[in-house]
């Protein structure tokens, strides 16, 4: 048969949209489940207001036992942090926490965690003003570079996140494998395990329903079973055959279900069920009798020159000399560059080396009380939205202040309260 | 006239006097999908690199520029639908012939279809997409990526559709040109109002930004407004009523089926 | 014949020939399938995913208790409502399956493409709960009674308690128990666990937690009877639904 050059070229373009079609469909498939996720930034913290960050968790010694790993390699995600005294109101008390991980989907799986020591899988209260040290075991699963934070969640709070670090997983996630010992002593491989089951199991009842359907669509169709009903001839469209083909299709339906179910017991015979229920007993940490006091003279926030400058009163009970090192809050550490001549490895992000200044550098001399000017000034408090704090409905901050001795023995102080912010130039406090 | 001519005018008329076309709902349904293909796979790749924190200047770049182009491309979309059916309704409804008439029906039938098809995409992948993201991530921001395709993108979309089918129907097709197809509104007005249920939404997590618990009740009027999708059986029935009308010299056919 | 409009006004047929009303109708019926299909789709799914969705998208929270005493209940919503249009308009006994079957089509694709395909969380912790026996159950108890009251009290009292034996043919397997660090937990717990959800503390779960003492180890049957118990209720309720919304009546122009 001859075809003319318009059925020709018809046919010549059917086939190529049709492949084309495919084409696309497998690339849309493919561009939708498989690339590589590309680098996260932070993850939402700075939404929060000023004043929740600052006043709910401080988080200090956070640290990344590496920023590079393979598939499959662990690292851990160690700190501490202090349940911050004035608690704001608006925020839920955190008598239920939960010690999570800030990351773009699990990119890294949480093999273990603790809190104080204690196995933190499950949600456990934290007490307002003590501190917690905790570890977070992480397994490269997805390779990339991610954003990895870590996170404590409270009920009806929200989550809370701390510091995070860049890190570098290497290789391939179709490698990732998480094995894991059952109670039996049988080993599992949770990341694939019952996943080609589960979908068979269902996609084969979605089948039979599929089947059920087309076959009660194809006698009559809609249209026709419509006007047969609204013509009073609703008694006469089912039939005794289609009776009992319903019945016979329910009992095999049921059979079915009853094999299933019975080879799931017969397989799994010793089943529990989820654990839940709030993990209690996590005792904070044990930290020496307080030596160093501290009465807070109020302060201001200048919001032009991202600077906080607080007035204190600072007692030292102690036996050795103390110099004012370092502010931290909501992450941001501020250093004092007179007490830290080398730099710390922290995220630059939320490091200002020479952030924190104090009116007298001497040290407050053991048995000394000592009115000192503290200011804390970078323009990370703009970046993180600290600067928000001149806007909040609470208008308090909070933070740890750290002092050190001559031998390097830190002390930690909770400082905060109200600030009243200057938005001209040139204000002081 | 040539002989050539008047074939093609005869295939012309007979064309013209085609009782149903769905080609055009195809199209849309295949633009659509393609469409919604696209930016899935625009999700895939800037929802990590640059949703995650609402502050970053990337966030301004990839995805609220998305959001201030769309808003208002989606408001001229709903105007320019309801102006042009408007403007080129039939002016002389009540002497629509019953071919006319049902072909118009079956018109409305592929609008219908085009509109199931959004509602699915709306209702269906983008909002349970939205908890993918959501119980995945912190939510940070009203506008968030999943919620500028969401709530600013698939929802609109389906409420042009209904709109369309909607107006469509008002302007061309006699029973529901004279009277007020109280399923029809319902079929169009319950899901649109899940719209402006996205502001108490948003108020509700503004205050008390909390972890994503799908089934909260600040969800609930989603819910709501969702069953009211279900008046596609009153619309359905309306128009095969009338198709049994305007078909009453097959009845014995189809009752013999 | 002729064929007069509403309006009384001009005669003509409307079909050319058998041939093509035959034709448009077959056609017709498989788009208004569709139509009724992807709408049920949309709506049952923004309803399921609103009311018992945290259960449904996670391994675990399908617990002994909650999950098998809401779902059923939610689901019996859109299962009741179809088969009162599909049943009493069309005499199809497929409304329960339709609907269930579009739910879990809805609820697949989205597994697939989006929990696993963009926040990378493998499909053994997002899979939904399986409802297709339930709802052949309903189905053919409504196809064989002929009796909505029938369905109402004897489909969907099986409808709650066909509920958790549907689902533990896949969920066995991850209530297998593991030793992790000294704590005591099921493969279900620990993907929670492993697999990190940073919006999703293990606090949000709303599973049993032992308090319900009366049966022993036995919560699943007390869940299901009262699950079953409370989809009658609803199934009735659904029912009328089901009709309020397949009416056909009209208001006059200016009543708006």
């Amino acid at each position: 048969m001859k075809l003319s050059i318009g059925e020709t070229l018809a046919k010549f373009l059917g086939a190529r949209s049709v492949r084309a079609l495919a084409l696309g469909l497998a690339a849309a498939v493919a561009a939708t489940t498989l690339p590589a996720a590309t680098p996260a930034s932070a993850h939402g913290e700075r939404s929060q207001q000023a004043f929740l960050r600052m006043r709910t968790l401080n988080w200090y010694d956070v640290k990344w036992s590496k920023t590079e790993v393979n598939v499959n390699e662990d690292m851990e995600l160690t700190g501490k942090v202090h349940v911050f005294s004035g608690w704001p109101q608006a925020v839920a008390k955190p008598e239920q926490a939960f010690l999570n991980v800030g990351e773009p989907g699990p990119v890294f799986v949480r093999k273990a965690s603790f809190v104080s020591g204690i196995p933190t899988p499950r949600t456990f209260s934290l007490e307002i003003g003590q501190d917690y040290e905790y570890k977070i075991v992480l397994r490269a699963r997805r390779q990339g570079r991610y954003h990895v934070h870590v996170q404590i969640n409270v009920k009806d709070g929200g989550p809370i996140v701390g510091p995070g670090q860049w890190i570098s997983i290497k290789g391939d996630m179709a490698n990732f494998t998480n094995p894991v010992t059952l109670l039996d002593g049988s080993t599992v491989d949770l990341e694939t395990l019952g996943i080609k089951w589960t979908m068979t199991y269902h996609f084969l009842w979605m089948a039979a329903a599929a089947f059920w359907v087309i076959y009660w669509f194809m006698q009559k169709g809609i249209i026709a079973r419509g006007w047969q009903v609204a013509a009073g001839k609703a008694n006469d469209i089912i039939t005794p055959a289609d009776k009992r083909f319903g019945g016979l299709w329910l009992a095999g339906s049921m059979l079915a279900l009853l094999i299933f179910y019975a080879h799931a017991n017969n397989e799994f015979p010793r089943t529990l069920p989820m654990q839940a229920g709030l993990l209690t007993g996590i005792d904070p940490m044990h930290e020496g009798p307080v030596t160093v006091i501290s009465n807070y003279g109020g302060g201001s926030y200048k919001v032009r020159g991202r600077e906080l400058t607080i007035k204190l009163k600072i007692t030292n009970n102690g036996t050795e000399p103390l110099k004012i090192g370092e502010f931290t809050t909501a992450g941001l550490r501020f250093l004092n560059p007179d007490v830290f001549t080398t730099r710390p490895d922290f995220p630059e992000y939320l490091l200002a080396d020479r952030g924190l200044s104090v009116n007298d550098p001497t040290p407050i001399a053991p048995g000394e009380t000592k009115d000192v000017v503290v200011t804390v000034q970078d323009a990370r408090f703009d970046i993180e939205r600290l600067s928000d704090l001149a806007y909040d409905t609470d208008s308090q901050f909070g933070g740890l202040l750290f002092l050190f001795s001559p031998t390097g023995k830190r002390v930690k102080l909770e400082i905060g309260g109200p600030v009243i912010p200057r938005f001209q130039a040139g204000a002081s406090l | 006239m040539s002989l050539a001519t008047g074939k093609a005018a005869a295939a012309s008329a007979e064309q013209a006097d085609v009782i149903v076309n769905y080609r055009p709902a195809y199209i849309a349904m295949f633009c659509l999908g393609v469409f919604y293909v696209g930016i899935r796979i625009y999700e895939q790749y800037f929802g990590w690199k640059a949703g995650l924190d609402s502050f970053a200047p990337e966030f301004q770049t990839y995805w609220l520029n998305i959001m201030w182009t769309e808003l208002p491309l989606e408001f001229i979309a709903f105007c320019g639908i309801g102006g042009y059916l408007w403007k080129t309704r039939d002016r002389d409804i009540n002497a629509v012939a019953p071919r006319e008439e049902m072909r118009r029906l079956l018109t409305l039938v592929g609008w219908l279809l085009v509109y199931a098809f959004t509602v699915y995409w709306g209702a269906s992948y983008f909002t349970e997409q939205d908890g993918t993201w959501h119980q995945t991530v912190i939510r940070d921001t009203d506008f968030t990526p999943s919620h500028i395709l969401e709530f600013y993108l698939s929802y609109p979309i389906y409420i042009i559709a209904g709109w369309g089918a909607f107006m469509y129907a008002r302007t061309r097709i006699p029973m529901f040109a004279n009277r007020i197809s109280v399923a029809f509104l319902l079929f169009f007005a319950g899901p649109f109002m899940i719209f402006p249920n996205v502001g108490l939404n948003e108020w509700g997590h503004t205050f008390w930004f909390m972890e994503e618990l799908f089934t909260a009740p600040l969800h609930w009027g989603f819910v709501f407004f969702g069953w009211f999708a279900l008046a596609v059986f009153g619309v359905v029935l309306q128009v095969l009523g009338r198709v049994i009308e305007l078909s009453k010299e097959f009845e014995s056919d189809v009752l013999a089926l | 014949m002729s064929i007069t409009t509403e309006a009384g006004a001009p005669a003509g047929k409307a079909w050319k020939s058998k041939e093509e009303f035959l034709g448009c109708v077959i056609l017709t019926d498989w788009i208004l399938l569709f139509v009724l299909f992807l709408v049920l789709l949309g709506s049952y799914h923004i309803h399921y995913m609103l009311l018992a969705g945290d259960w449904d998208f996670w391994i675990d929270f399908k617990d002994r208790r909650m999950w098998p005493t809401v779902a059923p209940i939610v689901a019996m919503c859109f299962a009741a409502a179809a088969q009162s249009f599909f049943w009493t308009k069309f005499r199809l006994p497929f409304g329960a399956t339709v609907v269930t079957l579009a739910l879990l089509v809805g609820e697949w694709i989205n597994r697939y493409d989006n929990f696993w395909g963009w926040t990378f969380f493998p499909i053994s912790l997002v899979f939904p709960s399986a409802l297709i026996p339930m709802a052949f159950w309903l189905d053919v108890v409504l196809l064989l009674s002929g009796s909505w009251l029938v369905t109402a009290l004897l489909g969907s009292m099986g409808w709650g308690l066909l509920f958790y034996p549907s689902n533990w043919p896949v969920l066995a397997q991850y209530h297998q128990a593991a030793e992790v660090d000294g704590v005591l937990l099921t493969l279900a717990d620990l993907i929670g666990f492993n697999y990190v959800r940073t919006g999703t503390p293990e606090y949000i779960r709303m599973i049993e937690r032992g308090t319900l003492r009366t049966f022993g180890k036995d919560v699943v049957p007390v869940a299901a009877f009262f699950s079953g118990f409370v989809s009658m209720l609803v199934y009735f309720l659904w029912w009328q639904f089901g009709k309020w919304f397949a009416r056909t009546d009209y208001l006059a122009n200016d009543e708006i």
